[in-house]
């Protein structure tokens, strides 16, 4: 049998849990732990088109996410600056770091 | 006194116990209201719309489903159902591991609609989602009319098997600073020939052909500190669009978040939500006028509100919104915000049925007005 003490924290998260689902099927948009770690990177978000051997940046970030985001899938493989590979290892590649990375991620698109 | 403490510490749990029991059920019910909303399920279902011998009475259509019909989402299997029920005008299909799962994708999505979707894809050679399952020739390898043509048909064939039927290719912009690979070499009038020869193979072959970006100088290195980018567009830049208009094969022209200035002037104002930039593409081109994806920054940091830049968005006079956002609840709300606009005479009535006419149009339907 639980206590009263237990009971009570039980009630309080549980309460609190109510709370958020409350918010969250009424649509409001809370700031995710994704969004707070990529405010806190300091990192500058990178990306960069590999074609035939060539590297070239690509600041336009959302198009680069979009693109990105069309590949089949994203793998984690570092090389220099970059830590993320997207597209089919023939024909062009998208690279990201992981801050450009988990910018894309927070996109309505991703 | 020791029994009537311990009365009131039973009392005391027992109440405790009971809120426990409320708060596990009512927990239990918004989860599962929200699994429900997050699934799109509580967006309620269009009517069907009367389609009798490929023929639509646009005067039978309502509201919703006509600002819908504009809409392209993300082709996802999870969003199945809220995408069938609101009759979106189309899906685009981002990569798949095997052209088994694109076809099944499409054949599911299409099943006894009475209004098809238009199936779209990013198939420019290089740039692609087929990345997986075939190699393209690049735009930027070919330079012969017979090549382009070529090029086209073989997309073509590629997308129309697998169930697409619009492709947002050729991109005809006249320098690839960044990918190298989307644009045909030459100058201006070469890119135009290469394009329009893309086109016609392309279309050969019942898929539609989109000439991109308009007006320009959407492919050329960016300053990296500016999120709204900015652009003078020449005379060079806006001939591959006039010359395939003249040839007048070109289905659709999509509009680019750019904001310009010189032969073509926004007016400060994002390209796509410029209603003198579409006011003058249109007044030499019938055919669809599609944005770019909206969730950019350029077109995004441009506005306050979401709800500013969806009216903005069809107010300019897109016959085709590309959204690509996930969620079924947000495209919902899209459509009503923009159903209000239309309500309040912010956005023309008239407006909406003529770009839902040339949508239904490109799809081989006949529109009517009983």
């Amino acid at each position: 049998m639980l206590s009263g003490r237990s009971l009570f924290i039980i009630n309080v998260s549980l309460g609190l849990l109510a709370m958020l689902l409350l918010i969250m099927f009424v649509g409001v948009k809370l700031p995710t732990l994704g969004q707070a770690q990529y405010v806190l990177d300091k990192e500058e978000p990178l990306c960069m088109i590999e074609w035939q051997g060539e590297m070239t940046s690509f600041y336009d970030i959302d198009r680069c996410c979009l693109q990105a985001r069309e590949q089949l899938e994203c793998q984690a493989q570092p090389k220099g600056d970059l830590d993320w590979m997207c597209g089919a290892k023939a024909g062009l590649q998208i690279w990201l770091n992981n801050k450009a990375y988990n910018y894309c991620r927070q996109q309505p698109y991703w | 006194m020791r029994n009537k403490k311990k009365r009131d510490g039973v009392q005391s749990h027992s109440v405790q116990l009971k809120v426990l029991y409320g708060l596990l059920v009512l927990v239990l019910i918004l989860g599962c209201l929200n699994i429900v909303k997050a699934k799109g399920l509580l967006i309620p279902q269009q009517k069907p719309v009367d389609v009798k011998n490929k023929v639509v009475d646009l005067s039978k259509m309502t509201m919703e489903q006509k600002i819908a019909q504009m809409v392209v989402v993300v082709g996802d299997k999870e969003n199945y159902w809220p995408w069938r029920n609101m009759q979106l005008g189309g899906i685009h299909l981002f990569s798949r591991q095997t052209e088994h799962v694109f076809n099944n994708t499409i054949v599911d999505f299409q099943y006894q609609m009475a209004i098809p979707f238009f199936v779209t894809s990013d198939l420019e050679g290089c740039v692609t989602p087929f990345g997986f399952i075939r190699q393209f020739t690049p735009a930027s390898e070919i330079d012969t009319v017979d090549k382009a043509f070529a090029k086209g048909v073989e997309e073509g064939q590629f997308l129309h098997k697998l169930g697409f039927n619009l492709n947002f290719a050729p991109v005809v912009d006249l320098k690839d600073d960044i990918w190298k690979c989307r644009s045909f070499p030459g100058n201006e009038s070469e890119i135009s020939e290469l394009a329009q020869a893309y086109i016609t193979g392309l279309q050969t072959e019942s898929v539609l052909a989109t000439a991109k970006h308009y007006p320009g100088k959407t492919l050329i290195v960016k300053d990296p500190h500016k999120y709204v980018v900015a652009a003078e567009i020449g005379k060079k830049d806006v001939y591959p669009y006039s010359y395939l208009e003249e040839r007048g094969e070109v289905k659709a022209i999509m509009v680019s978040h750019i904001i310009t200035s010189g032969e073509i002037n926004s007016e400060g104002i994002p390209s796509v939500a410029s209603k003198k930039v579409m006011d003058d593409l249109r007044a030499h081109f019938d055919g669809l006028i599609v944005s770019d994806e909206i969730h950019m920054l350029g077109l995004k940091n441009y506005y306050h509100s979401l709800d500013e830049m969806y009216v903005a968005v069809f107010k300019a006079g897109n016959d085709v919104v590309l959204n690509f956002d996930h969620d079924p609840n947000e495209i919902y709300r899209m459509i009503q915000i923009v159903k209000a606009a239309v309500q309040q005479g912010e956005i023309p009535e008239a407006q909406i049925d003529a770009s839902v006419t040339r949508i239904l149009k490109a799809k081989g339907f006949t529109v009517v007005r009983n």
